[in-house]
Order: C-alpha cells, then sequence, then structure tokens
C-alpha cells in the first residue's frame, strides 16, 4: 500500500470513527428518552400525585413543577457522579464562571428544555396521556434542524433531510391510532395536556439549538451540567418561591410529601437516572453529527417509549408498530449512509476536510 | 480561574499559527498539570469536535509509528476564520 492510499484510508477511518460514535450516542438517547416514560408516567399513580383531581387545573400544574424541580436536582446528582468519574468536574466550574459569554447558553437552553420541554411533556402525559405526549414531541428535530441552520448555517444534506422525514413518518404511524383512544373529549383540562406537547416539541427543538451555541466552544458532558445547574436555579430560586409567596398553592406541602414518599422519589430516580444519560449522549451526539441529526435520530424514542410502555403494561403493540418501527429504522439508515466525510464537517464553512 | 479545556486549545492556536496535535496535547497537559493516555484522548476527541464544528480547520494530516509500534493518525490544526469570530463572540479573545 502506497503511504498516500494509507493515509487516505486511515483519514476515512478516522471521519468514520466518529460519525459512528456520533450515531451511537444519539442511539441510547433514543433508548433512555423512551425508558423515561415508563417512571415518568408511573409517578402520576402515586401520592401526592395521584390524590390531585383532574379538574384541579392550579394544584396538577404546581405539582408538575415541583416533580419537574426534584426530577432535576435528581439528574443533576447522577450528572456529578458522571462527570465525577470523567474528571470533568473542574471543567465544569470553569464553564460555569463564564457566565455572560458561554454558560449563559447554556440557561436558555434549560429554559428551553425544562420550563418548557420537561414541563410540558409532564402536562401532556398528567392532563392526556403519555402516548399523546410521545407523539407531540415527534415533531422537535425539524425545529431544531431549522433553528440551527438559520441561526449558524448548520447543513443539512438532502439525505439527512429525508431520512429526518421517514423518522417522524414512522413516528407518527407508531402512535397516530392510539391517540384516538387516549383522547377524551369530556375532558375539560385536556387543551392543558395539548398545550404541554407543543411546549415540549418547541422546547427541546430549540434547545439544541441554543446549546449548540455554547457547545462549539465547551465540552457537551460540562454543558448538560451547566443546563441542568441553571434549570434547578430557575425552578427553586425564581418559579416555585413565587408560586409559595404570591399564591395559596401547597408548593411546600408537595416537596415534603414527594420526598417523605418513597415509591415517588424511586419513580423520579429512575425517570432522572435515564434523563440524566440520555441527554448526556443527546448532546454529546451533537458535536459529533449535528443538532438536525442527532435529533433526529434521538426521535427512534417514538419505538423504544412504546416497547418499554408494552414490556411494563404487558400490551402488545398493534400491527401497525411493525410498520412505524421500519420505517422509522429506515430512517436512521438512510441518515447513517451519509459520508463519514460528509458528517465530518457540520458548518458551511471551509474545513480543509479531504472528501 | 483557568480557562475550560476547549477554551485553552482555541487560544493557544489562536496564538500560534500553525500546530501539530500532538505539541497542542502535550502543551494543554502541562498547563493543567494532567498526564495518562485518557486524558490525551479527551483532548483528542475535544479537538475532533471543534474541527467537525468548523472553528479549527485541519491543514496537514500525516501517519506516524509511536512507541507501541501503533500507527497513529497526526493532524495539524489552525484557528479558522468563524473559529476567530466565535471566541470574539464568546469572550475567548478581545478585539485588538
Amino acid at each position: 500500500m502506497t503511504t498516500d492510499s494509507a493515509l487516505s484510508q486511515a483519514l476515512h477511518q478516522h471521519y468514520a470513527r466518529n460519525q459512528k460514535w456520533g450515531f451511537t450516542w444519539a442511539l441510547w438517547t433514543a433508548v433512555l428518552w423512551g425508558a423515561w416514560y415508563v417512571p415518568g408516567t408511573a409517578l402520576w399513580s402515586e401520592h401526592p400525585y395521584v390524590d390531585i383531581a383532574a379538574d384541579q387545573q392550579s394544584l396538577r400544574l404546581t405539582a408538575t413543577a415541583v416533580m419537574t424541580w426534584i426530577h432535576a436536582i435528581t439528574v443533576f446528582i447522577f450528572l456529578l457522579i458522571w462527570n465525577g468519574v470523567l474528571g470533568k468536574v473542574k471543567d465544569y466550574g470553569r464553564t460555569m464562571a463564564r457566565f455572560s459569554k458561554i454558560s449563559k447558553w447554556y440557561a436558555l437552553a434549560s429554559l428551553c428544555g425544562g420550563p418548557l420541554a420537561i414541563f410540558g411533556s409532564y402536562m401532556a402525559m398528567g392532563f392526556v396521556g403519555p402516548v399523546f405526549a410521545a407523539i407531540s414531541s415527534l415533531f422537535y428535530p425539524v425545529i431544531g434542524a431549522i433553528i440551527a441552520k438559520l441561526w449558524y448555517q448548520e447543513k443539512i444534506s438532502k439525505r439527512a433531510a429525508i431520512g429526518m422525514c421517514i423518522i417522524i413518518f414512522g413516528g407518527m404511524i407508531i402512535y397516530g391510532p392510539s391517540l384516538f383512544g387516549e383522547m377524551d373529549a369530556s375532558n375539560p383540562n385536556a387543551w392543558l395536556g395539548y398545550l404541554g406537547g407543543i411546549m415540549s416539541a418547541i422546547g427541546w427543538g430549540s434547545e439544541g439549538a441554543v446549546a449548540g451555541r455554547a457547545m462549539d466552544v465547551s465540552d457537551p458532558d460540562v454543558g448538560i451540567h451547566c443546563r441542568f445547574s441553571f434549570e434547578i436555579l430557575f425552578w427553586g430560586m425564581l418559579i416555585l418561591p413565587a408560586l409559595g409567596l404570591w399564591t395559596d398553592l401547597p408548593v411546600k406541602a408537595l416537596i415534603i410529601d414527594t420526598l417523605t414518599h418513597g415509591k415517588a422519589m424511586l419513580w423520579i430516580v429512575l425517570a432522572a437516572a435515564c434523563h440524566a444519560y440520555c441527554y448526556t449522549a443527546f448532546y454529546k451526539s451533537f458535536s459529533l453529527i449535528g443538532v438536525g441529526r442527532g435529533e433526529a435520530i434521538g426521535n427512534l424514542y417514538a419505538v423504544f417509549a412504546l416497547i418499554f410502555i408494552a414490556a411494563f403494561t404487558l400490551q402488545i403493540p398493534q400491527w401497525y408498530f411493525i410498520l412505524g418501527l421500519l420505517l422509522t429504522v429506515l430512517g436512521s439508515f438512510v441518515m447513517f449512509s451519509e459520508s463519514a466525510e460528509s458528517v465530518a464537517q457540520l458548518r458551511d464553512h471551509h474545513s480543509g476536510v479531504h472528501e | 480561574m483557568k480557562l475550560h479545556h476547549k477554551g485553552y486549545l482555541l487560544t493557544e492556536l489562536s496564538q500560534a499559527h500553525q500546530l501539530w496535535d500532538d505539541t497542542l496535547i502535550t502543551q494543554t497537559l502541562l498547563a493543567y498539570n494532567e498526564s495518562g493516555a485518557y486524558r490525551e484522548n479527551t483532548l483528542r476527541i475535544a479537538l475532533d469536535e471543534l474541527a467537525a464544528a468548523g472553528l479549527i480547520n485541519r491543514v496537514e494530516q500525516k501517519l506516524e509509528t509511536n512507541a507501541d509500534n501503533k500507527t497513529i493518525l497526526r493532524f495539524k490544526y489552525q484557528l479558522s476564520d468563524f473559529g476567530r469570530t466565535r471566541m470574539l463572540d464568546t469572550g475567548l479573545l478581545q478585539n485588538a
């Protein structure tokens, strides 16, 4: 083998390895995100949440805020363990300290992902149901890809766009028919669930693009830790104290009730374990394959959520699940079949990558 | 307070015209008083991420054989114009 051909082969292998890792992280996002719907939904069946009647809108929303805050604190602890093992805790401190120029983007991403997306998703689960919550988020990669394209010229190739559309279509086939069974026209508060669904799609789509703005100059493992630190502060220093001070809603009692009920805490810990590492994988995939591709492969959560829900409820999925599954897998392969060299350069700037 | 790792890598590249990855990594490990293959690989991944995002360009590459007789792909990096802009945006570089 000549030196030139050995070098070009080594280069191709290098880009292909990065592409493979990017897609592997995105796939882990999907698996853990799918698993998150099980404890996330089960939490609503435990005290103190199960005692709140469906027509007690403001109490249910406050309960959602409390569970999202405790969930964020638990995620933070899991991320502290992760970054402790990786030896990145010091880098976390150094990144957090540069608030005005870098970590402020993680603060904004936490607003998109926390009070907008995770809160919206818990609302959708609580006011309509888990199937609706899962389907409503399916469109978030389109929002993320459009923002990343317009804001910082992230490249979305034709192949990546086609793959993204096939995955979304597959997800709709998986969930669409069940949605009719879950929708209850007699529920006067269902609109809050629908609003929550829209919030989750917009929130997660914009979060990826906003976080990408800081992640190009900082570490993804550290970035996700910063993002959850800010989410804890938003809920714990602003939203919950404001609710406690200016309303007569039982914020303190809900917090104490959640913390002192083992089963509620067990579901929160399980949900947080899924979400902490799902989000870590999510952010790591962005830096290797871009926001658009990372979010689209992450959309395979639709398949995994149904598999996990079926495994825990012993309800066998319908025939159309297989069709949706085939489509989402096909969409993933269409995206993965892009050349490694094309994925090695994510933005429309000169790279020096040899194609 | 020291810069975070990616910030340091970008700053070093902004001060040198071009740098080979092993030189850059040795400088960084020395600056942070770190060592070992894990730390070295973490910095290589950081350089891959910076290149994927278009902040730095790979201007040259070569194959080298290391002490363990293993062939290693080396890159020479240069800060891109886009990288310079992002460094200005994020306060890693000050306007002259």
